[in-house]
């Protein structure tokens, strides 16, 4: 009976959980390098090295829960951040045509994976398998394995700009607002059909820690440069995410091909243009990854994304995005992700050997998922 | 001692609460041959697998005696340690291995350290071979070499290979050619003499005539009759298989049918694994405005694949002509044949009807989610109020239409597929199997829902397996036998002896295998 109540709470508060998964990592390198772990210089550091990886999860987030993998995601990510190299560096074409092609290409080879995949029927783990190794070549060939540089300052502001105290306060306030304007709707929506309308305390609690937590990270941000492009980029992106998984038809549609394609498909969805679609945004942030990374890298590395599916892929397991398709959010893989990379931070700042880094990684993934299977109360 | 090789003793199965087997005897005794005959989901194979523990000891109520002692047998290993062994009607082999190597599958014969003796195995495998009068065959051929008369005859062999005592075949015969099945019988009758018992399931009651000593008759999991053989004829055996009454449980209402409106030709499904066999073979008929077309026939007669076909949703290659008011129509894919008027609601409701990570209200509208979109976002209040709108006409039992669809009783679940169906307004409606899996409240609404919509001038084509239901629902009754139509009755003093004379074939004379 206890044991059924445990479960019930993880299931319930899983994304609680992570926080505090969180809580525990930050503390402990916290106390073992003397604060400078939660050093705002080193917090902006950690966010702008996450954000490449969080990018892609969004992505992948989408195709997990349909009921798919994409493994090409890193050389497709280094293939188009080798382009957009070129385009800057070789041929000095100005920032928003490099921009606009590099998306059109990752739209584009996103759609080619997709259409693989779900017209021609090729398995998409076979389909990424394959795109992980051609990618990767074309990048050897287009590079001629050697690294692209130097970028357009434009190009490196990208990646290594900041938006402007000011700016920050003002986006923090907005964001704010925002939560308290779309907890008061929820809340009169419920009230409306007359289901249960949580406690007043306890939305107004959960606004407090959100205003808290936005509070914090305002502040901490600002007091180093400020908010740096690429975590705005991705702050943009999990709203435009969770608008797209919550509200949408295609979102609605991204869960119900996830959880079975087949009554889907009976019910008159065409499921074969929603894995198509799933698979071009995937290409999108692709594109967009790649970009922010040559942009914080300064320069088109040919080994660039090498790996990269493995974390974006860790980032949305570790969040709750189910195996099996069907449920899963992209907050959650977003929360991955900054798990994932606090251990990579962390570790670094302590000089722990890059073998033991691999291991932990490892070892905290399949915990995660071993928690998540463990107090799934057997369905199906 | 007792005289009995085996005793089921008020065997008692449920599945949520409902019975599927409700206090069933069966006494065998060695070299007996018992027919276990029942209509579709009568509990036959409920039965047989409790028997082979496939439902392990402690999940069923009742006793079983082995050799006149209890037996409690937690997994097929300990059932067939006993010398229960059960032939599947699917085959269970693995096309790449070698005859000897499936028949070894599980008993493999081992030298030290692990070896195969092959040379031990294959001497064994054609003694086995040659009692069952295969001479002709080389063993260490990949067993997918050979026809699938003769992979069923090996299966036979594989069980022999097990030291079978009792030996179980569910339906061996559906795909054996008319002189495979006299090697068959003759087979048994060998087995009988050596004091193999057996349990044969057919749907083809001249083989279980010529083959049983004692008909046991199951219906709607209760025992209805023991007696032996000669007492019988098929004619008698039907009957007893039969042998319902019509109750109140059909609301039959007066409707009045139109005019043709809807008319399939020429349907023709091949077979997904083997495309030259035939699931559905050169079947035309035709629908009138508000008529409620019953299809029966046995397992495998191949009327899911019919409808299937003409929804655009059947797996492998098929051939349809579908015409709706005088015009051809694209049913290529589901949802071509949705926005051409057509709807269907499975019969596999877990897989195919309802979508678990969605919730009841979310599963209700996934069918014109479009027609809610302003730009992109969903219209949710709008989406509620059609949601809260199909509850209530459906009378669809749940606390919230935003609970987890899988937290439903199977009938509420079938309310929320159907409604998600009509909601797409079709003018023809395909029912497969509709009552499967729901409770008799539940029935009794969705059989008053069809009639609702057949006076509202819907066209109802319902595939069923329950004959009773067929019969106290339909208009018209169309009746299928091994993917061929066998009769279009109008149902007029139609009986179930007559539907099923026809299903199985009886009246004509025994035609030549289906192969």
């Amino acid at each position: 009976m206890n044991q059924i109540k445990i479960k019930q709470l993880f299931t319930q508060y899983k994304l609680l959980a992570l926080v505090i998964a969180i809580a525990l990592i930050w503390s402990y390198f916290s106390w073992k390098t003397e604060g400078g772990f939660v050093s705002p210089r080193n917090l902006s550091n950690l966010m702008r090295q996450m954000s490449v990886t969080g990018i892609v999860a969004c992505g992948m987030a989408f195709v997990i829960i349909a009921g798919e993998i994409d493994l090409s995601v890193g050389s497709l990510l280094g293939l188009l951040g080798g382009i957009a190299a070129v385009l800057d560096v070789t041929h000095h074409f100005p920032l928003p045509l490099t921009v606009l092609l590099v998306l059109a290409c990752g739209l584009l080879l996103g759609v080619c994976n997709g259409y693989l995949t779900a017209y021609v029927g090729i398995p998409s783990f076979i389909v990424g398998l394959g795109g992980m190794l051609a990618y990767r070549g074309i990048v050897l060939g287009v590079t001629d394995g050697i690294t692209v540089a130097p970028v357009s300052t434009e190009l490196v502001y990208l990646g290594q700009g900041y938006l402007s105290a000011e700016w920050g306060v003002v986006l923090g306030i907005a964001l704010v607002a925002l939560a308290i304007v779309l907890s008061w709707r929820q809340r009169s929506s419920l009230a409306k059909h007359k289901l249960a309308v949580p406690p007043m305390w306890r939305d107004a609690l959960r606004l407090a820690a959100i205003a808290l937590v936005l509070f914090a990270f305002v502040r901490t941000l600002n007091s180093y440069e400020g908010i740096p492009l690429p975590v705005l980029l991705l702050l943009a992106l999990l709203g435009i995410f969770s608008y797209i998984g919550t509200q949408t038809v295609f979102g609605r549609r991204i869960y119900s091909v996830g959880s079975n394609m087949e009554a889907t498909r009976l019910s008159g969805v065409d499921v074969r243009a929603v894995k198509l679609w799933i698979f071009g945004i995937m290409g999108l942030m692709c594109g967009l990854a790649g970009i922010i990374n040559t942009a914080r890298l300064a320069a088109g590395s040919p080994s660039a994304g090498t790996g990269g599916e493995l974390d974006a892929i860790a980032a949305c397991f570790i969040g709750g995005t189910s195996m099996r398709g069907g449920s899963g959010t992209v907050h959650g893989a977003l929360i991955g992700a900054l798990v994932m990379a606090s251990l990579d931070n962390g570790m670094s700042m302590l000089d722990v050997d890059t073998y033991w880094q691999m291991i932990v990684k490892g070892a905290i993934l399949t915990l995660a998922v071993w928690v998540d299977v463990a107090t799934r109360s057997g369905r199906r | 001692m007792s005289d009995y090789l085996l005793e089921m003793k008020g065997i008692v199965k449920q599945f949520d609460g409902v019975y599927a087997l409700n206090g069933i005897d069966l006494k065998i005794k060695p070299g007996e041959c018992i027919g276990l005959c029942g209509e579709n989901g009568a509990g036959k194979s409920t039965l047989m697998k409790i028997l082979s523990a496939v439902y392990p000891h402690g999940t069923w109520d009742g006793e079983i005696l082995w050799q006149g002692k209890p037996l409690q047998a937690h997994s097929i290993r300990d059932s067939e340690a006993a010398g229960i062994i059960i032939i599947h009607q699917e085959l269970m082999l693995v096309p790449e291995l070698s005859v000897t190597e499936n028949l070894f599958l599980g008993n493999e014969l081992t030298k030290p350290g692990g070896r195969m003796d092959y040379p031990a195995m294959n001497r064994r495998a054609e003694e086995l071979l040659k009692e069952l009068h295969l001479p002709d065959v080389n063993v260490v051929l990949p067993i997918m070499n050979y026809g699938g008369g003769h992979q069923q005859l090996m299966e036979i062999a594989k069980a022999l290979n097990k030291k079978a005592k009792l030996l179980i075949l569910d339906e061996p015969s559906s795909s054996l050619t008319a002189s495979e099945i006299e090697v068959l019988l003759e087979i048994i009758r060998g087995l009988k003499a050596k004091g193999v018992a057996c349990v044969y399931i057919s749907h083809k009651l001249d083989e279980v005539a010529a083959i049983c000593d004692t008909i046991v008759v199951i219906r709607d999991g209760q025992h209805i009759a023991t007696t032996p053989m000669q007492e019988l004829d098929v004619n008698r055996i039907i009957a007893q298989m039969v042998g319902r009454e019509m109750n109140q449980l059909y609301p039959l209402h007066e409707h009045a049918p139109g005019e043709v409106i809807f008319e399939a030709r020429h349907v023709t499904c091949y077979d997904v694994d083997k495309p030259e066999r035939k699931r559905v073979d050169d079947v035309s008929f035709t629908l009138r405005k508000g008529e409620i077309l019953g299809i029966a026939g046995l397992v495998g007669a191949g009327r899911t694949e019919l409808v299937s076909a003409l929804f655009g949703a059947y797996p492998g290659r098929y051939e349809a002509e579908v015409h709706l008011n005088g015009r051809k129509l694209d049913t290529s894919t589901p949802l071509k044949a949705i926005r051409a008027g057509l709807a269907m609601v499975p019969e596999d409701r877990k897989h195919h009807g309802i979508v678990a990570d969605l919730d009841v209200g979310q599963n209700i509208t996934l069918s014109v989610l479009g027609s809610f979109a302003r730009f992109t976002r969903i219209d949710r209040e709008a989406e509620l109020l059609t949601v809260n709108e199909q509850i209530g006409r459906l009378s669809l039992k749940t606390a919230s239409p935003f609970l987890p669809i899988t937290s439903l009783s199977g009938g509420n679940q079938q309310k929320a597929v159907l409604s998600k169906m009509l909601l797409t307004r079709p003018q023809v409606l395909i029912l497969d199997e509709p009552t499967r899996g729901v409770d008799i409240g539940a029935k009794y609404e969705i059989y008053e829902l069809m009639f609702e919509l057949a006076r509202q001038g819907m066209s109802i084509i319902m595939v069923s397996s329950e004959l009773a239901e067929v019969l106290g629902i339909s208009d018209r009754v169309l009746v299928m036998g091994e993917g061929k139509l066998r009769g279009d009755f109008v149902n007029d003093n139609l009986t179930q002896e007559m539907l099923l004379a026809a299903a199985l074939d009886q009246g004509e004379p025994a035609r030549a295998a289906a192969h």
